[in-house]
């Protein structure tokens, strides 16, 4: 139950919970999880409107779609609105958890923020309607006032929370009609952004407490190992240095600015125990996936549509290929820091970029030995998270340092720990086979991926064996496409490289298995690959309106300028169908992406240019990816270990042009912040492979010569 | 070792280690904390202020070699700086760690070359790296920005 500690309202403010049910996605994690969460609405009695959210702000515009819905609904300034990412309370958890991720920001609290804001309209008219004595039926409330349309009578709902306070809540509300909401669809200005522009200090890294000292990490290279002891002397004879405190897996050189420490942490002697995976590299990652695609593995089923083998026994011809993508690092442009503050009251306060509140306090209350309760967990904007601050790896090191020291602590990664300690989405390998008939149609699919379990790293509670890795076969098993039979497998290939979801997560990977090999049974049948996406989908009308819509828009079978070349993809994320045609060329031997065209299907939407600002996000990132991101592994440790030598994309490699067709079907709404991104890397390989006649099987792309 | 130099037009003295990058003065000594931590080897481009007039990476820069120098940062701009401005006309950022980096970099080059092509925008932005893929609305922007103050020049 909700305590007056976890959650104080003003006096005279009025709140209305908000129950967010959440639909129930395929796949076992989802099974385990409760029905809804909850946060709360407040109207003060100054007239302002605050929304105490567990969703965390890392840039996707969660914050601004939540102040759009409440404004339009309850009938007030978007200015009166604001956000706030509570403090982890019970109200807030979602499986006992409380974090942002899934794509779930806007669509999981759309209906419920309306009807909240609904319940809060008609109780504060039902209040003035007391007042003066008139049927409520007559009021209406728009700008921030009740009004009587009779006698122009008008009062603030800040002089009107407290009585509506009082009055039982509506069950159901009737919502308000599109024709009166304000915001909802068109360009509004996201909150986020005026202070971000002015440079304020609005993240992790710019709190400043104080009596604060500065600590920087040093941490194992090899994955995993654990701290054997450190020089202390190497690191305190640096200038400016106050002390080196020892955590599991490193140490902490405390000093009193970041030069400093950071100047004692290269300094410090430090010696870590020896792992079994001392010697690891990419290559033997690499042969190990591939052997789990050969017949000695034991696959775990995922799906099994129709008879795989029947369709094999009668193909006039089986297409096979094997494929294979790296570890990619999320590469947040804010390296991991917290700053963390022991209090004489017994609490501990700590201002920290995370995803995951719960995941965090927990760790960080186990680390300084307080009860949970005791700890304030502030999460401040996210400097970029892409899955990467769902974890909590980071945190327990930066309380123990600040519990050791007796000081405020601004506890930092350098970036090459950020990349070292990546928790990186997963390296994985996949056979595909079809069966096609003598006319060239796909009777039967086969998919089988390979490689370690992201679930098995990332979940505290690991995965057991012979049980499924969702994020390994999802949206292939899935997939919308309907050959006679459609079977998909899993090999599960340990390695003791951490990993964490990264933005779409298994869908990265196998929209790229998939939509690759639709193209190569294409080429090897004879046929446009647009036209076999339309075979294969020819029962599902919304799945062929967003492919026919992408088509169309790009021209595609249109005439091209020479050395160009068209591809598509179209990959099912979070809820949203989302087709992507790349147009590419080759300059100075490396691809060139001029435009993209991308047809989103994610339902409805709140904010147009929101949606927009996610598409074009996402579609860089991916091309980032596809073009040059790899972690390779020597020694058991990352080999890329900053900017210089992890290839992410510059604004030189940009694409020239990008235009987003959103396709509002009316179906339940989708996630955005994440669809748009998988189908990107097989758009531009099909296009690649269209251009040069050459088989890419393999990413980065800068893995291969084209001429 | 005392280093003075001038922050956004007011003389300031720090008393530091004269290897200390000035980025890390500018955020830990004198509390300006737009410009941000990224990579430390000068290869992301988050930490991008002035020096004399140049867009310099402050986290390679020590304090050493700026000595007299004229620093500019995000702080400096006034906050309705015209690329200030259509930075969010054009609703860039998005988390906005990189942006005032991306600013700052467009600040300069605006400078220099006032009426930018999108290649010459290309090229002079190209240090400053962005992961959440805001680059499109980077180049409107600057684009924006040029109209802007030729405009007002005019004027």
């Amino acid at each position: 139950m909700l305590t007056r500690r976890d959650f104080v309202l003003g006096s005279g403010a009025l709140a209305v919970a908000v129950s967010v049910p959440f639909r129930a996605e395929a796949g076992a994690e989802a099974a385990a999880r409760p029905p809804f969460v909850t946060a709360y609405l407040e109207v003060s009695p100054d007239g302002s409107v605050k929304l105490y959210s567990p969703t965390t702000e890392m840039g996707q515009g969660t914050h601004t779609g939540h102040a759009v819905i409440i404004a339009d609904e309850l009938g007030v300034d978007l200015e009166r609105v604001s956000v706030v990412t509570a403090e982890p309370a019970d109200p807030f958890r979602r499986n006992g958890q409380m974090g942002s991720g899934g794509s779930w920001g806007v669509r999981a609290w759309y209906q419920p923020l309306r009807k909240a804001s609904a319940q809060a309209r008609e109780a504060l008219i039902a209040a003035a309607a007391a007042q003066w004595s008139v049927p409520a039926a007559e009021c209406r409330l728009e700008r921030g006032e009740v009004v009587h349309a009779g006698s122009q009578r008008r009062q603030g709902i800040g002089a009107l929370a407290a009585a509506a306070a009082a009055l039982p809540l509506p069950a159901e509300p009737v919502l308000r009609p599109k024709s009166e909401l304000r915001y909802t669809g068109r360009k509004v200005p996201r909150v986020d952004l005026p202070a971000k522009v002015r440079g304020e200090p609005v993240f992790a890294s710019d709190v400043e407490r104080p009596n604060m000292v500065y600590a920087c990490a040093r941490l194992s290279e090899v994955f995993g190992a654990e701290l054997d002891g450190f020089d202390r002397e190497s690191a305190t004879a640096v200038s400016g240095v106050l002390d080196v405190v020892a955590f599991p897996g490193g140490a902490a050189v405390v000093a009193t600015n970041s030069w400093a420490a950071i100047r004692g942490a290269e300094a410090l002697r430090i010696r870590f125990k020896p792992t079994p995976h001392d010697k690891l590299d990419s290559a033997t990652i690499s042969r190990q996936m591939r052997a789990g695609l050969g017949d000695g593995a034991q696959p775990i089923n995922a799906r099994a549509d129709g008879d795989w083998a029947a369709a094999q026994a009668a193909a006039r011809r089986v297409v096979a290929a094997d494929y294979e993508v790296p570890y990619l690092s999320h590469a947040p442009m804010e390296p991991w820091n917290c700053t963390v503050e022991f209090g004489g009251d017994g609490e501990v306060h700590i201002w920290a970029p995370v995803q995951t509140q719960d995941r965090n306090r927990n760790a960080a209350a186990a680390a300084a030995g307080v009860p949970v309760d005791k700890i304030r967990l502030h999460t401040t904007l996210l400097g970029g998270g892409f899955g990467r601050r769902l974890g909590s790896d980071g945190i327990a090191a930066a309380v123990v340092t600040a519990k050791v020291v007796k000081r405020p602590v601004k506890f930092f990664w350098r970036r090459e720990d950020e990349f070292g300690q990546g928790w990186y989405r997963p390296a994985q390998a996949a056979r595909l086979q079809a069966a096609l008939d003598a006319d060239g149609r796909v009777t039967g699919l086969h998919v089988r991926t390979a490689g370690p379990a992201l679930s098995a790293s990332f979940s505290p509670q690991g995965l057991p064996a012979g049980q499924l890795d969702g994020s390994s076969v999802s949206t292939i098993r899935e997939s919308r496409y309907r050959p006679a039979a459609f079977h998909v497998e899993w090999v599960r290939v340990d390695q003791p490289v951490p990993m964490a979801p990264w933005r779409a997560v298994g869908a990265t990977q196998n929209g790229y298995f998939l939509e690759c090999f639709v193209d190569e049974v294409a080429r090897a049948a004879g046929r446009d690959p647009y036209q076999l996406r339309r075979e294969l989908l020819a029962h599902d009308p919304r799945a062929l309106n967003v492919i026919d819509t992408v088509a169309r828009a790009a021209g595609w079978g249109e005439p091209l300028p020479k050395g160009r070349a068209r591809g598509m993809a179209f990959v099912e994320s979070y809820g949203s169908l989302c087709a992507e045609v790349a147009e590419v060329s080759l300059r100075d031997g490396r691809p060139f992406v001029h435009r993209v065209v991308c047809a989103l299907d994610c339902g409805s939407i709140v904010l147009p240019d929101g949606v927009r600002s996610q598409v074009e996000g996402g579609i860089v990132q991916g091309l980032s990816a596809v073009l040059g991101e790899a972690v390779n592994v020597a020694a058991g440790a990352a080999v890329e270990r900053n900017f210089d030598t992890y290839s992410m994309l510059r604004i030189t490699d940009a694409p020239e042009r990008i235009e987003t067709i959103i396709i509002e079907s009316g179906e339940p709404m989708g996630g955005v912040g994440e669809p748009p991104l998988p189908p990107l890397a097989p758009a531009v390989v099909n296009a690649l492979v269209a251009l040069t006649g050459k088989s890419i099987r393999e990413l980065p792309l800068s893995r291969h010569r084209f001429a | 070792m005392k280093i003075t130099f001038k922050v956004n037009g007011e003389s300031r003295s720090v008393e530091a280690d004269p290897e200390m990058p000035l980025l890390w003065a500018l955020r830990d000594l004198l509390g300006l904390k737009g410009a941000k931590y990224g990579c430390g080897v000068g290869a992301c481009g988050a930490c991008t202020v002035h020096v004399n007039g140049r867009a310099m990476r402050s986290c390679a820069v020590p304090l050493k070699a700026v000595q007299g120098d004229e620093i500019r940062t995000i702080e400096g701009l006034g906050g309705n700086h015209p690329v200030q401005q259509a930075w969010l006309e054009e609703q860039v950022p998005q988390c906005g760690y990189c942006q005032t980096g991306q600013i700052m970099q467009a600040v300069a080059l605006l400078e220099k070359t006032p009426q930018p092509s999108s290649e010459q925008i290309r090229a002079g932005m190209e240090g400053v790296l962005c992961r959440c893929g805001t680059y499109p609305r980077i180049e409107a922007a600057v684009h924006r920005a040029a109209g802007a103050m030729t405009t007002k020049a005019e004027g």
